[in-house]
């Protein structure tokens, strides 16, 4: 008897539709449509949370209806393409940049095999000059002369359903996390023209809800998760209360207070979701050894900008209300806590989006240091890392590194801080003072080569968990270097959606491993006067 | 037997590298886009080549050797744990394992010197069919851990991140709190 042949077992295996990813191609990629599986995108945005939303001054999220991605009908408005159309046109012209992406690619494919979702699919489609290619192609078809007259030849294709079906897939497989920016010999950044992409998407109306209703919360109450300003200041006050409970200090905090010299504004997550509270915590604790004149807004509650996965108005109008209470309270600065997205917005966008900056801000100045943080002459806003990496070089503070003998540390940059921001050496120096010993992953995945987590930009739902999974292996990949190679336990970084995702992350790659924030790490570190710890073997997880 | 001809392990010592290449190689076709994959040697820029090399590595001459199942699962793991998250049907995530049966066949055959040990392959088929059902377990396990990942995210609360399962819903009375009642 023999056995099949190669091909015949690849056949009976492999038999039915191509997938969108995994299986063998048969056809040209503009000509593969794409399927939407359960697992295999984000659920649309509720139709209350853009009523809602299109309805405040100065937002335009129109079109709001009940659609499913599964059904061949999305049901679009009559002119849909109409709108498309214009509104390309419009942002070809407003924006420079999109422009010049769209025009000077030169296909080299240096940026093919640095993206997350291409290394953890295998899927053409994502890499990073085929998902540009999913507008550029729209790009020649209807607005280049070349592509009008040559269509196909020209790389040119006319704006159709599957096309917007294919846009709404591979927007939604892209954390904007840069990376493939940094190995384009011109500079293109694919985060660019997936920004634009969703912004047209939102035009007609297609989005998820992972985005909106954060963004609807935030404009609603303040922040993602809707927290009304008495839970919000009840769930600091419990994590106080807690800090005082280990360590036996007696904390000041306080809220929305007129006149205090910062405002601290930092993602909701760490008010509320685990394991951000111990970051949450470890602010406290350290502005409390400090005695900082600062406060917490009720208002400003929430430090990320979901905006940012939208389109430029929301993402404007979430940034301006840090600045709204910071003038509202009177504060000199913003002292910003461990978030991703928020800097991202105040680094790279704030400035020629938002303009100047309240008349009662003024160049940020460390009260305890003296230092001028001149980087932050524009944007008024300093972040907790080079904060806490300045009081450390000026000797500010104390450190009894056995206190986090339980740790055995590396450290992930988060895209936006490291990447976008260049926070790349402050957290290290922070880290090589706070703990003994800690292990740097491969080089390739560090730094501005960081690899994202993989559930950047709304995308950390659990309904596309398998897809998580995917694009966050190579990061995962690298984390399991440093398990086998040095026991590794804790993965450290200054990110609130990394703190959350990347700890599912581990859980599926290497289980044992524990997420943590950077200020955790300092507070359970840090030595003050007239301290009474109990017993803390975990640090500020420790329960009393 | 002519005297000039191999026996088994001297067949598999001599092709081994060449089956190895050829089981990676294959492998890595099930990926839609895998020029990259088969090419890129790095394995922290390549991760899903270089886990399918690395695990094929380990696992081919455990096989040979007819190891048994508690030393084929290291290596499984490592390539079914990507597997199990990519969207492949269970069939087809494991698939390329039983590949290697025909794979070695081909090689030894086309080798005159080698080409009568296809008849001896029963052992090494049998190591390659214990394999096989590991992967299936191993699969499932991974399908399992991926359940209680999103199980664990749910009632960890990172998934408060929007309001519609927030606890603080619980703490609030009908209707919204005026924010002058916060007295804050
Ligand atoms: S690296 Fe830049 S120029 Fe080269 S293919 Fe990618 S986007 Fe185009
Ligand atoms: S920005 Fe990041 S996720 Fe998007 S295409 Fe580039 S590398 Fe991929």
């Amino acid at each position: 008897m023999s056995l099949p042949k190669l091909e015949e077992l690849s056949q009976s295996v492999w038999q039915g539709p191509s997938l969108s990813t995994g299986a063998i191609p048969t056809k040209e990629w503009m000509d593969t449509p794409v399927t939407f599986k359960p697992g295999g995108y984000a659920y649309p945005a509720k139709k209350e949370k853009l009523e809602y939303l299109d309805s405040q001054p100065g937002l335009n999220f129109p079109f709001a209806r009940i659609w499913s991605p599964e059904e061949d009908d999305w049901l679009l408005p009559d002119n849909w393409k109409d709108i498309i159309l214009k509104g390309l046109a419009e942002r070809l012209d407003k924006f420079r940049s999109l422009k010049i992406f769209m025009d000077c690619c030169v296909r080299c494919g240096a940026c093919a095999d640095k993206c997350h979702f291409f290394l953890g699919t295998g899927d053409p489609r994502n890499m990073p000059v085929m998902r540009a290619e999913l507008l550029r192609s729209v790009y020649r078809g209807e607005f280049t002369l070349a592509g009008k007259i040559l269509g196909r030849l020209a790389g040119g294709r006319k704006m159709t359903v599957g096309v917007l079906k294919e846009w709404f897939m591979y927007a939604y497989q892209c954390t904007e996390c840069r990376r493939c920016s940094i190995f384009c010999p011109y500079g293109i950044d694919t985060a660019e023209i997936t920004i634009i992409l969703r912004e047209l998407l939102y035009s007609v109306g297609i989005g998820i809800n992972w985005v909106i209703e954060p963004v609807s919360n935030s404009t609603k109450t303040g922040n993602h998760m809707g927290l009304q300003p008495l839970p919000f200041r009840d769930n600091i006050a419990f994590l106080a209360e807690d800090v005082e409970n280990l360590t036996g200090v007696k904390l000041d905090v306080s809220f929305n207070r007129k006149g205090a010299e910062i405002l601290f504004v930092t993602p909701s997550a760490d008010a509320f979701a685990e394991p951000g509270i111990y970051t949450c915590m470890g602010y406290l604790l350290l502005f409390n050894a400090l005695g900082l004149d600062y406060t917490w807004s009720t208002y400003a509650s929430e430090g990320g900008n979901f905006g940012l996965f939208t389109n430029n108005e929301a993402m404007k109008a979430l940034n301006g209300k840090m600045y709204a209470e910071a003038e509202r309270l009177g504060v000199k600065y913003i002292l910003g806590g461990e978030c991703g997205h928020m800097w991202r917005v105040v680094h790279q966008y704030m400035d020629t989006m938002n303009g100047k900056t309240p008349a009662n801000m003024e160049v940020p100045v460390s009260p305890i240091t003296g230092t001028v943080f001149n980087n932050a002459a524009s944007t008024k806003v300093v972040h907790i890392t080079e904060f806490t990496a300045d009081l450390i070089k000026h000797n500010k503070l104390n450190f009894d590194t056995s206190r986090n003998s339980h740790v055995r540390a590396t450290w992930h940059d988060s895209c936006n801080p490291a990447r976008a921001m260049g926070i790349i050496e402050e957290p290290r120096y922070v880290l090589d003072h706070v703990v003994d010993k800690w292990w740097e992953m491969p080089e390739n995945t560090i730094r501005e080569q960081t690899f994202c987590c993989g559930s950047g930009t709304g995308l950390n739902t659990d309904e596309i968990m398998e897809l998580r999974m995917r694009s966050g292996l190579p990061r995962a990949n690298a984390v399991k270097h440093v398990v086998d190679q040095h026991a590794v336990n804790t993965l450290a970084c200054i990110c609130a959606i990394d703190r959350a995702t990347l700890t599912s992350l581990v859980d599926y790659w290497t289980p044992g491993v524990t997420v943590c924030g950077l200020t955790e790490l300092v507070a359970n570190a840090l030595v003050q006067k007239g301290e009474n710890r109990v017993d803390m073997p975990e640090g500020l997880r420790t329960m009393v | 037997m002519s005297q000039q001809q191999f026996d088994l392990a001297e067949g598999f010592r001599k092709h081994q590298e060449e089956i190895l290449a050829r089981w990676v190689e294959y492998t890595l076709s099930t990926y839609e886009s895998s020029d990259f994959f088969k090419k890129e040697k790095n394995q922290f820029a390549n991760p899903i080549g270089g886990n399918v090399r690395i695990a094929l590595g380990e696992l081919l001459p455990l096989l040979i050797k007819g190891a048994g199942r508690s030393a084929y699962e290291p290596p499984l793991e490592r390539i079914i744990s990507i597997r199990a998250v990519q969207q492949f049907t269970p069939a087809q995530a494991v698939s390329p394992l039983n590949a290697i049966k025909h794979i070695t066949r081909e090689i030894l055959a086309a080798d005159p010197e080698s080409k009568h040990l296809n008849g001896e392959l029963y052992d090494f088929d049998f190591a390659v069919d214990i394999a096989l059902l590991a992967a299936f377990d191993i699969y499932m396990q991974f399908r399992e851990r991926i359940y209680s990942v999103r199980i664990r995210e749910i009632k960890s609360g990172s998934i408060v991140l929007t309001d519609s399962k927030c606890p603080s819903k619980l703490l609030k009375p009908e209707g919204e709190i005026p924010m002058v009642q916060a007295g804050i």
